[in-house]
């Protein structure tokens, strides 16, 4: 008896774990809304598509390069101005890590948009909306390419959602050449630009959506980046199966074909008339180094300049920003435990023209002999002395004084004490903490008796280490003392690039109309202040572009797609300048030292890092990159 | 009864046995070779000195796989190269990204300590380099064999505390752009003043000087005279 029980017990027991193939467990969540239920309505729709913006791969105030894209907590604020000649770490100075990733959360996005487009085709738009849809999905999708052929080169163009499979070699795709993804991109964006409407309901839509004219400046873009990487990649070649392939490099005979479409698509923007520098004819340097603040401080203002941006709210929520918090000098940190991240470097200070000499970098002097050499204090050498910390940068570009916050500026109404050391009057140097009692009065090393009263040089994180702190994009009306207080809207595309593209397309090929481009990039310069216009050559338009777009994340890409990243970066230390107070004088003065960043380490970067290593290649199957 | 017995049993063996392969440890055998060897001048017999940093590397691919990964070694300074965690098998080998004319892959059968050397043709040969201090300067001289027709884009003098020193490792140098085609006959000349440059090169210590010439190749390394060391 006690058997059979046990041998019924056992039969259901086996019955039970062989035929456990019952819905009972297949419950839909209740706190989740099924795929199908978003992507078969026309308003599910729409809230889908505003997360693909969210996704795209804008270099923005939450972009870093390690950290990815819409990053927020503590990422370090390892951002891409610290790569390259415009900013270095104030914590990091040595950080160079150039191998870095977006494949994965790129196909993700990928995936997404055409998921999205399979489900447009079978739900019920109008006409109208239905076409500007598809012109939306082509915009996102030339933005995602953009996001990877720009790091590696070509890669597999995969329009078409796949399904899952066990068939793995039916959803490895391999890659398309360099060629064919550039020309991918520009193609969807002519798709873009039929379909996209030229504007949407409010102001606000208009430029946080994509138009007809954010598909037409996001082309300029990337045709100068296509022809610039045809043109110049000679000059750092890369060997190996992936060029074989054409998977990355292109032909120099192919650059005057995207110079032209930059040319294009820049003129239709210009030539459209609707749109303007914000504060084209300022009337003083002093004007126009406000206004220039205010272009990115509160961009709202204006919209007459911008393409497309990416907005920001909801403080202390997921949507808002720490830029100002990373970034505002030591004395205004106001509690926000890290300050002073990112410090501008001298080489950024130098390019600033000054307005008495126009069309001409204009780099600081700090000696009487005019010569701007580097290295440490030199007790014999005739340093320039100055009675006030911020005479030496008299006469520069308003936007030197809009973009950098110097030794002696006044931010918040604090004047910011930058100061490296004293200079005893026998003409030995105190750079070390500590002071000097001279005629009475005490000197501190710093400026200062106490750490809250100084932002430079002690060498703790949150201090400068090249003497200038940015200044660009923060909030000077802003307190901001904990996380996620920062709701500063991002322009991504301003009509001052789309002048800057087009003069250097037209600098480049010859091609297009060199008045228009001369007069673009004066008008660039006249927002800024001069006065003097410069003629139309390739040094002008790139100091131009170097100054005016300054921290908006586009030297980097500069570097790369003109191939002068591991020509500048060859055992390179990046530079700062160090103001002393002088006691050897009459009365105390500033002197200025020309020298490495303290800390700072010889960088070089590795060819093989104008592309990035694709990832997982033994499963995906691809070619990999050269040499990664 | 007894069939159920049966029955179960065979089941259960058969999830045990599936299980057994996840129990099993790793049993493959470690690296059994080695292989090492140098890049030679296939004219002079010499050693062709090299940079570690950013500088050659000799790829290979073994065989006998489906989509093997390129694996590679870093040359040292002086021309030399050891790669002791090798597995015994066939390879395809090949000096790449070098300071010579490329070269094409080779064959080779990897087994115990197998000696591998290269016999290439420099772009260039740096000869008769002399480094010496002339008062307050180091002076280098030397003359170049170029041995294409390319142009020299580069020449010039390093610095550094480590003997590793060349374009890419250096506290100082002096680097020329000649961008011409160079015969053996010119001397060229390159110098370092120590007193501009005395908060790097201090005088008391010891520093390597190294002398090199870049041609204008896809991919091209610089070419150098051996290191010399001299106190300041």
């Amino acid at each position: 008896m006690k058997n059979r029980s046990l041998k019924y017990l056992f039969i259901a027991l086996l019955v039970g774990t062989f035929s456990s193939c019952n819905d009972s467990l297949d419950v839909e969540p209740k706190n989740k809304v099924p795929a199908e239920a978003v992507l078969s309505d026309p308003n599910g729709i729409r809230s889908y598509l505003a997360n693909m913006y969210y996704e795209l791969p804008v270099e923005d105030f939450v972009y870093f390069p390690r950290a990815g894209f819409n990053a927020r907590g503590n990422t370090g604020s390892l951002s891409l101005s610290q790569y390259g000649l415009e900013a270095i770490h104030s914590e990091w100075p040595n950080w160079n890590e150039f191998n870095n990733q977006w494949w994965t959360r790129g196909y993700q996005l990928n995936r997404d948009i055409n998921l999205l487009e399979e489900s447009v085709a079978k739900v019920n738009f109008s006409e109208a909306e239905r076409s500007a849809i598809e012109g939306e999905i082509a915009f996102l999708r030339a933005y995602t390419y953009y996001g990877f052929v720009k790091r590696y080169g070509g890669v597999p163009i995969i329009t078409e959602n796949q399904n899952y499979s066990t068939d793995w070699e039916s959803l490895r795709v391999p890659r398309n050449t360099e060629k064919e993804t550039w020309d991918f991109v520009l193609a969807q964006l002519d798709i873009a630009f039929d379909k996209l409407p030229e504007t949407r309901n409010s102001l606000d839509e208009t430029k946080r959506r994509a138009t007809k004219w954010a598909a037409a400046g996001l082309k300029s873009r990337v045709a100068l980046h296509a022809a610039s990487v045809a043109k110049y990649w000679n000059r750092a070649p890369l060997s190996g199966q992936a060029v074989d392939a054409g998977l990355v490099g292109m032909p120099a005979t192919e650059a005057n074909r995207y110079y032209q479409e930059a040319i294009k698509a820049s003129e239709t923007v210009i030539n459209s008339g609707r749109f303007g520098l914000y504060m084209a004819n300022p009337s003083s340097p002093q004007e126009a180094a406000r206004n220039y603040q205010k272009l990115f401080m509160q961009p709202n203002d204006a919209m007459t300049e911008v393409l497309f941006m990416k907005g920001y709210g909801h403080a202390g929520g997921p949507l808002a920003h720490d830029y100002d918090g990373w970034n505002n000098p030591n004395q205004t940190g106001e509690g926000f435990p890290h300050v002073g991240r990112t410090n501008p470097v001298l080489e950024l200070v130098d390019r600033y023209e000054n307005y008495e000499k126009p069309g001409e970098a204009s780099p600081i002097v700090t000696t009487a002999d005019g010569q701007v050499q580097l290295g440490d204090f030199n007790p014999s050498a005739d340093y320039i002395r100055f009675s006030s910390p911020e005479e030496i940068f008299q006469g520069k570009d308003a936007r030197f004084f809009a973009s950098i916050i110097h030794p002696g500026a006044v931010w918040k109404g604090t004047e910011i004490v930058i100061q490296g050391g004293v200079i005893r009057p026998d003409g030995s140097a105190l750079t070390t903490k500590g002071s000097v009692e001279h005629k009475g009065t005490t000197y501190h090393a710093y400026g200062a008796a106490t750490s809250n009263q100084y932002s430079g040089f002690d060498g703790t994180p949150n201090m400068t280490r090249t003497g200038f702190l940015l200044k660009k994009f923060l909030d000077e009306g802003a307190s901001i003392n904990t996380w996620l207080q920062s709701t500063t809207d991002f322009i991504d595309i301003r009509y001052a690039e789309i002048l800057l593209n087009y003069a250097e397309a037209v600098a480049e090929s010859g091609q297009g109309n060199a008045d228009l481009a001369s007069q673009g990039l004066n008008a660039v310069r006249r927002r800024a202040g001069h006065t003097v216009s410069i003629p139309l050559t390739l040094e002008n338009v790139l100091r131009e572009r170097a100054v005016e777009l300054a921290f908006e994340n586009k030297e980097y890409w500069d570097l790369i797609r003109r191939r002068t990243y591991h020509q500048i970066f060859n055992n390179y230390v990046k530079t700062a300048l160090v103001p002393m107070l002088d006691l050897r004088g009459e009365e105390p003065a500033y002197i200025y030292i020309r020298k490495r960043v303290p800390g700072a380490q010889p960088n070089t970067f590795p060819e093989r890092d104008y592309y990035s290593g694709i990832p997982g290649v033994n499963n995906n199957g691809v070619i990999q990159n050269p040499q990664h | 009864m007894k069939s159920i017995k049966t029955l179960s049993i065979a089941l259960a063996s058969l999830f045990l046995l599936g299980g057994c392969e996840l129990n099993e440890l790793d049993n493959y055998e470690g690296p059994n070779a080695t292989i090492n060897g140098g890049i030679y001048d296939k004219e002079t017999g010499e050693l062709i000195q090299q940079d570690i940093i950013n500088g050659m590397q000799i790829e290979y691919i073994e065989h006998g796989f489906e989509n093997p990964q390129t694996q590679y070694v870093v040359v040292k300074n002086d021309g030399t190269y050891r790669n002791n965690l090798m597995f015994a098998g066939d390879y395809t080998i090949r000096p790449v990204r070098g300071n010579f004319v490329p070269v094409e892959p080779e064959e080779i059968v990897v087994k115990g300590n197998t000696v591998k050397n290269f016999e290439v043709q420099p772009y260039i040969r740096v000869r008769n380099a002399r480094i010496e201090r002339q008062e307050n300067k180091i002076v280098a001289t030397f003359n170049l064999d170029q041995t294409v027709t390319n142009n020299v884009s580069r020449i010039g003098l390093f610095a550094h505390q480590e003997p590793n020193v060349g374009a890419p490792l250096n506290t100082v140098s002096s680097v020329v752009n000649l961008n011409e085609v160079t015969n053996d006959v010119t001397e060229y000349r390159l110098e370092i003043n120590l007193e501009a440059h005395s908060g790097s090169l201090k005088p008391g210590n010891k520093y390597y000087f190294r002398v090199g010439a870049l041609v204008d190749a896809p991919e091209a390394k610089y070419n150098y005279a051996p290191p010399v060391l001299i106190e300041l």
